[in-house]
């Protein structure tokens, strides 16, 4: 075999087991040594095409699934197929059935507190989520945190429906409130106070960013309101 | 009545969760190198992840007609070029933004291997006809033949390119500047 279509077969297709080619390179150390070589180059192209993958892209890949899955069911299956499909689901579908005609954005937020969703974020979200691994977070709002919000159980970015947010879970005195962090032109729809028959939510501008608080207790989340007033930096 | 439809609803529910565990499955162990492919084809982590959220959608919805489990991984890289072109359909103007601004930025990938820095310097800057073959071959492991039928080009096209590719990064490393590149055929 010729120095030339050895050379091109070994570049189009370094782990060939064309026999042709491997008595080529037993026959010639110098044949050999040019596959090892390119063996070599193609083991480092190989670890430099192995970028990181986002934090948890699989179970946001599996979330974003189950949520599309969830305002399907809404629109296009009657309501016995979607009790039969998942009960867990159902409790979401009454949510939004309840709210159906009112605000969309709204209904997207309510989605995402619901307590089968709260949970799958919970538990893709680890344990201690520090102050800094929120802020990394904030980056994409052009915001920071600059003192404690409480006890943050989760951060992950969400989409509501379209909307990028940023979904934060945190512990209050009674129980769970949500915080979303959104772009403000994105969310301009959205009314300050808003509300179903078990969830309370009220928005307020930070400069560029909505911040959206919602859960089922006045208190805390008027009370996280003005923690949050104070903390956060845009 | 009652009982029938009880049996129905059962056997949806149970169809749903196969299903659901089908994707799972599918998602844990493609997404990275999906992921992976998408950012060396799009160049941009937002589209990148957006165009890879949109391929797992479209596979969930159409995961019934994945009948052969082994032929998931080119399944879901023809469904990741379709949309990451129908990106381009949608909307005109991204193509302007993709390719005058986020061009071969090494640090676009995020982390700091510093040795792989100017390799993929290197491939940011083959074209895309060299760059696509070579990463279905050593990202995503598929053969020539493959590569053909995913590119709907003859495997001698295929190899010509993945030749021209190694040669055109090795030549980049040797700090000469490539010969011949765009070259048809």
């Amino acid at each position: 075999m010729d120095e030339l279509s050895f050379r091109r077969t070994i570049y189009a297709e370094p782990n060939t087991t064309d026999p042709d080619i491997i008595q080529a390179a037993k026959n010639d150390p110098a044949k050999q040594a040019f596959w090892d070589e390119v063996k070599a180059m193609d083991t480092q192209l190989a670890q430099a095409m192995n970028i990181p993958v986002p934090e948890n892209f699989a179970d946001k890949l599996i979330l974003r699934q189950g949520m599309d899955e969830f305002t399907q069911q809404r629109k296009k299956r009657p309501w016995y197929v979607a009790m039969a499909a998942s009960v867990a689901m159902v409790v979401g579908v009454s949510y939004m059935t309840l709210l159906a005609g009112n605000n969309g954005l709204a209904n997207d937020v309510f989605a995402h507190v619901s307590h089968e969703y709260m949970n799958k974020e919970m538990t893709m979200g680890g344990q201690n989520i520090t102050q800094e691994a929120i802020n990394e977070k904030m980056a994409t709002f052009n915001g920071a945190l600059s003192e404690d919000i409480g006890d943050v159980v989760s951060a992950n970015y969400c989409y509501l429906n379209t909307i990028k947010s940023l979904h934060m879970i945190i512990r209050g005195k009674t129980g769970l409130v949500n915080l979303f962090v959104v772009t403000d032109n994105k969310s301009k729809e959205l009314e300050e106070d808003f509300s179903n028959d078990e969830l309370i939510g009220t928005s307020f501008l930070l400069s560029s960013a909505k911040i959206i608080i919602v859960g089922d207790d006045r208190e805390d989340v008027s009370q996280l309101q003005l923690v949050a007033q104070k903390a956060f930096r845009f | 009545m009652f009982s029938r439809n009880k049996k129905q609803s059962l056997s949806v529910s149970t169809d749903m969760m196969i299903k659901q565990k089908r994707y799972e499955a599918l998602v844990k162990a493609f997404h990275a190198d999906i992921f992976r492919y998408a950012m060396w084809l799009i160049k941009d982590k937002a589209i990148a992840e957006d165009v890879v959220q949109e391929t797992f959608l479209r596979a969930w919805k159409s995961l019934d007609s994945l009948k052969d489990q082994a032929a998931a991984k080119s399944w879901l890289i023809t469904i990741l070029r379709r949309e990451n072109a129908r990106r381009f359909e949608r909307k005109q103007f991204d193509l302007v933004d993709i390719d005058d601004v986020v061009v071969a930025d090494p640090h676009n990938f995020g982390d700091v291997a510093l040795e792989h820095r100017e390799l993929r310097r290197i491939m940011s800057d083959l074209s895309e006809e060299y760059r696509e073959p070579l990463m279905m071959q050593i990202l995503m492991g598929f053969t020539g033949d493959e590569i053909a039928e995913q590119l709907n080009l003859n495997k001698n096209t295929v190899m010509t390119r993945l030749f021209r590719a190694r040669n055109q990064i090795k030549e980049a490393l040797l700090g000469e500047q490539p010969k011949g590149e765009q070259v048809n055929g």
